[in-house]
């Protein structure tokens, strides 16, 4: 009966171990580095007094005349692209040590039953 | 079974669970919790300090010594879908002037950005941007030679679907620096948040 008990406790931490890791390696998905926007040639900017008279777009501006910040971009920079090669390593290190987790409790299971056999 | 084997078993089994379930997660949960602050009350007589503006010169380079950051700057405009370019994604990430707003140490907000990760480079330039308090300096060395210095006077964390544009872009009376990269929650598609530095100017030192 115990021997039972036992057995289903081994399985149901493997259990646990195997789902555990597939949770964390669904956060680490690596994703793809979206292409970079710009299209204007990334240099120094020259003067711009005729941007001063372009109008900001869609949002309901009220009425600012062409402010300090001439042109007011739309939403917000987006400055983060996920870092996929940590992540990966992330995942990478999540699967040893589930294999370890399982590596141990198949050496308890096994010492179990040797004790079990030479009657320890 | 004999007890001493139950035990080693039981151990065994609880071990396993431990190590299975330990490991970034707590990690990330500090790091997340770190950065979330709201704007300090009132400012100090010194960090408000006006400082008498500079002319007009596009940034050459930033450092905030605080976070070890000391980057060239470089220009960037709109995108085609009308919002701000970002720099590039390369394993020497730099900060970015938005050329549309004053150049740092001209009175309005001059904007500048940068990643805080930049894919599999790594740490981006920003990384640790949001660890910035109240009193820190930024310098901004501009292509002419003259240089502006800024003290911090708020850090904030903002959703991106509420991203402040009006305390962002909106006009000031005086020479101030917005330093803005992504923070909080990772997802797939990048982040939820937005950090915002704001900065006011302390002093200039002319070309």
């Amino acid at each position: 009966m115990r021997r039972t008990v036992l057995s289903a406790m081994a399985l149901a931490s493997t259990a646990v171990l195997a789902t555990t890791v597939p949770a964390f390696a669904d956060d680490a998905t690596p994703t793809p580095v979206p292409s970079t926007r710009p299209t204007e040639e990334a240099a120094p900017a020259p003067a711009e007094p005729s941007q001063a008279t372009r109008t900001p777009s869609s949002a309901p501006a009220p009425a600012r005349t062409p402010g300090q910040v001439a042109v007011v971009p739309e939403g917000a920079p987006d400055t983060g692209v996920a870092p996929a090669a940590s992540r990966s390593g992330t995942g990478g290190m999540l699967i040893g040590t589930g294999a370890a987790a399982l590596a141990a409790s198949g050496a308890a299971v096994f010492v179990v039953r040797r004790r079990r056999v030479t009657g320890a | 079974m004999t007890p001493p084997s139950r035990r080693a078993f039981a151990a065994a089994a609880l071990a396993s669970l431990l190590v299975g379930c330990g490991g970034p997660a707590a990690d990330r949960a500090t790091n997340e919790g770190r950065s979330s602050r709201t704007p300090p009350p009132a400012a100090k007589a010194n960090g408000e300090r006006a400082a008498e503006a500079l002319g007009r010169s596009v940034p050459a380079r930033l450092l905030i010594p605080a976070i070890g950051v000391d980057t060239p700057v470089m220009g960037l405009g709109l995108a085609s879908d009308g919002t701000m370019q970002v720099p590039p994604i390369t394993p020497d990430d730099r900060a970015g002037w938005y050329r549309h707003s004053p150049t740092p140490g001209q009175v309005g907000p001059s904007v500048i950005i940068g990643h805080v990760t930049v894919g599999s480079y790594g740490d981006g330039v920003f990384r640790d941007l949001a660890r910035l308090r109240r009193g820190d300096t930024v310098t901004a060395r501009l292509e002419n030679g003259a240089a502006a210095e800024f003290a911090v006077s708020s850090v904030r964390k903002v959703a991106k679907a509420d991203f402040p544009a009006d305390d962002v872009y909106g006009d000031v009376d005086r020479a101030e620096l917005r330093l803005i990269t992504c923070g909080g929650t990772r997802t797939g598609d990048g982040y939820l948040d937005n950090v915002i530095v704001f900065a006011t100017m302390t002093s200039a030192r002319g070309a």
